[in-house]
């Protein structure tokens, strides 16, 4: 669950001297987004961009001498122009969640990763999220199922459904409570992503340990087939 | 004017042991699909033929030689499953997914000589979640693969199109033919959200130079008849129309049944026979090529009548009851 096993290492950084037009090829070369600027140990001092630097050059769209020398002068110009440099960054012992809370309230697509003295020693995008929680709740892998089940307004509905699961010999890889719309326990409905294709198995135990399948069906679609 | 039909089995199919227990994919699947042929209003215009034996180098066509080995090891060592607990096997089973098989090939050489103008062929273990070195979901042969790969090099009957309407996508079959142009993949499967093996997203149409020539059409849950009938006719169809096919297999599995508890759609058995209808209409456009080859169904009596529904409607025998 630490992001030190699903970032991307070592980073690519730049030196806040680096001119814009380094960046800006570098950036395009590997399919980048953010690059982390750094002192000359190593050390962050900010982030720049793809976005920082598409706005700080003019329009492509503009031409003539006025245009192209404003151009020339932007290519030329170091980095620490235009990145940011009060950037929140993660550890390496920071959970997927926590880099999915920051990432959500920065409102940015990458954080760099940086060790006690603020060493930058990774990078990690919401790309790398995806990938690791799709990967931590068995998703696109062949072989696995969702099942629902509904709250029986019994005590410990969670701890019973995995000791029924583990009892069974029932692989599974994500167990979520979802709340009903009313308070009452038992609109709460308990997903489940199965590792098997046995699912008369699955809902017999289950059924044994109290609990009701819940078909799933969505309540009210329309009668089409969705489109790709 | 009903047209005499061949039904394929195999005693061997009794022997694969998938443990006891809750295992749905048990031999009285197939022993209960036979019982109520020969009792109903098919009986007299049926023939039973068994497979040939089989050839490896069909199975090398869509498996690795080295899983071919690993399974073989695995039966006769004993183990009680491969690659997944789902997936039992007994000292048997090896063999009897080499018959189940041949199966295939055997309605393809029937077909293709004259012998028969519509062949079902009843086996088990199924196929159509066995991929080129993995068996899944019940499966260990890709026996519908097997016999699209055979057709084209015993009979040069390139252009194939396999349809599966099985409640669970065939991710062996898209597997094996994804980046093939010649083979058409089209699958109707509840949602892969919901649903094993979690494959078969509308979004997969084949890979490069095989690209189109899948298509995926995931139901929600609950879906029924209508639902099916209109991903037939809306999305199906011009596909095959389109791609105009020398031959059809069909990946007929039945575990859509509203009685079976494998699946969340809820098709009924009356929708086996329009099936069977559409696929024999389909097969008129290709000279009658169509073979069908068992995949699915676990609710034994739900399957057995929904069999025989669709053979009603396969071989055109329609005062069969409903």
């Amino acid at each position: 669950m630490y992001i030190a096993a699903y970032m991307k290492k070592p980073a690519l950084t730049v030196r806040p001297e680096t001119t814009i037009a380094e960046v800006k090829s570098l950036l395009a070369s590997k399919h980048f987004r953010h690059l982390p600027v750094v002192d000359e140990n190593g050390r962050l001092l900010g982030m720049v961009t793809d976005r920082d630097v598409r706005s700080a050059y003019p329009s492509s769209v503009a031409t003539g001498k006025q245009n192209k020398d404003e151009m020339l002068k932007v290519s030329q110009s170091p980095v620490c122009e235009i990145m940011s440099w009060d950037v929140v960054f993660l550890s390496p012992y920071a959970t997927l969640d926590d880099a999915l809370i920051l990432l959500d309230r920065q409102k940015v697509g990458a954080l760099p990763v940086v060790d006690a003295d603020r060493t930058v020693i990774g990078i990690f995008s919401i790309r790398d999220l995806i990938r690791a929680y799709t990967s931590l709740f068995g998703l696109g892998e062949r072989g696995s199922a969702l099942v629902a089940v509904k709250a029986d307004g019994k005590p410990r509905p969670l701890t019973r459904i995995v000791h029924v699961l583990e009892e069974h010999d029932i692989h599974f890889s994500r167990v979520i409570r979802t709340r009903g719309d009313s308070a009452a326990v038992q609109n709460d409905t308990i997903t489940i992503r199965v590792n098997t294709m046995n699912l008369r198995a699955v809902h017999q135990a289950l059924e044994e340990a109290g609990f009701t399948i819940d078909a799933m069906r969505p309540e009210s679609f329309k009668n089409t087939i969705p489109h790709a | 004017m009903f047209r005499p039909f061949v039904f394929i089995e195999h005693p061997s199919f009794l022997e694969h042991d998938t443990g006891g227990g809750l295992h749905p994919e048990v031999p009285a699947r197939v022993a209960l699909i036979r019982q109520r042929l020969e009792h109903g209003s098919l009986a007299s215009s049926m023939t039973v033929r068994l497979p040939k034996e089989s050839v490896r180098a069909d199975l090398l066509a869509i498996h690795d030689e080295s899983y071919l080995f690993r399974l073989e090891e695995a039966c006769l060592a004993g183990q009680t499953s491969i690659d997944h607990p789902d997936n039992q096997i007994s000292y048997e089973s090896f063999d009897v997914a080499q018959v189940a098989a041949a199966s295939g090939m055997t309605a393809i050489d029937l077909l293709e000589t004259g012998q028969a103008s519509s062949v079902f062929c009843s086996v088990r273990p199924p196929g159509h979640h066995a991929e080129r070195s993995r068996a899944l979901g019940f499966c260990f042969l890709n026996n519908v693969a097997i016999a699209a790969r055979y057709w084209q090099k015993a009979y040069q009957r390139q252009k194939i199109f396999i349809i599966d309407w099985d409640a669970h996508h065939g991710n062996g079959i898209q597997s094996a033919f994804e980046r093939d142009k010649e083979v058409f993949y089209a699958s109707i499967h509840e949602h892969p959200t919901f649903s094993f093996p979690g494959t078969g997203y509308a979004e997969d149409r084949g890979e490069e130079t095989g690209r189109g020539a899948t298509l995926n059409v995931p139901l929600p849950p609950g879906a029924g008849d209508e639902m099916l009938l209109e991903a037939i006719r809306t999305k199906i169809a011009p596909a095959i129309e389109a791609f105009q096919p020398e031959a059809l297999i069909v990946a007929a599995g039945f575990d859509g049944h509203r009685d079976d508890d494998m699946s969340g759609l809820m098709y009924s058995t009356a929708v086996y026979q329009e099936l069977g209808r559409i696929m024999r209409h389909w097969g008129e456009c290709c000279q009658g090529r169509v073979v069908s080859i068992l995949e699915g169904g676990y609710h034994l009596e739900a399957l057995a009548a929904s069999v025989e529904a669709y053979l009603v409607g396969l071989v055109g025998f329609e005062t069969g009851e409903k």
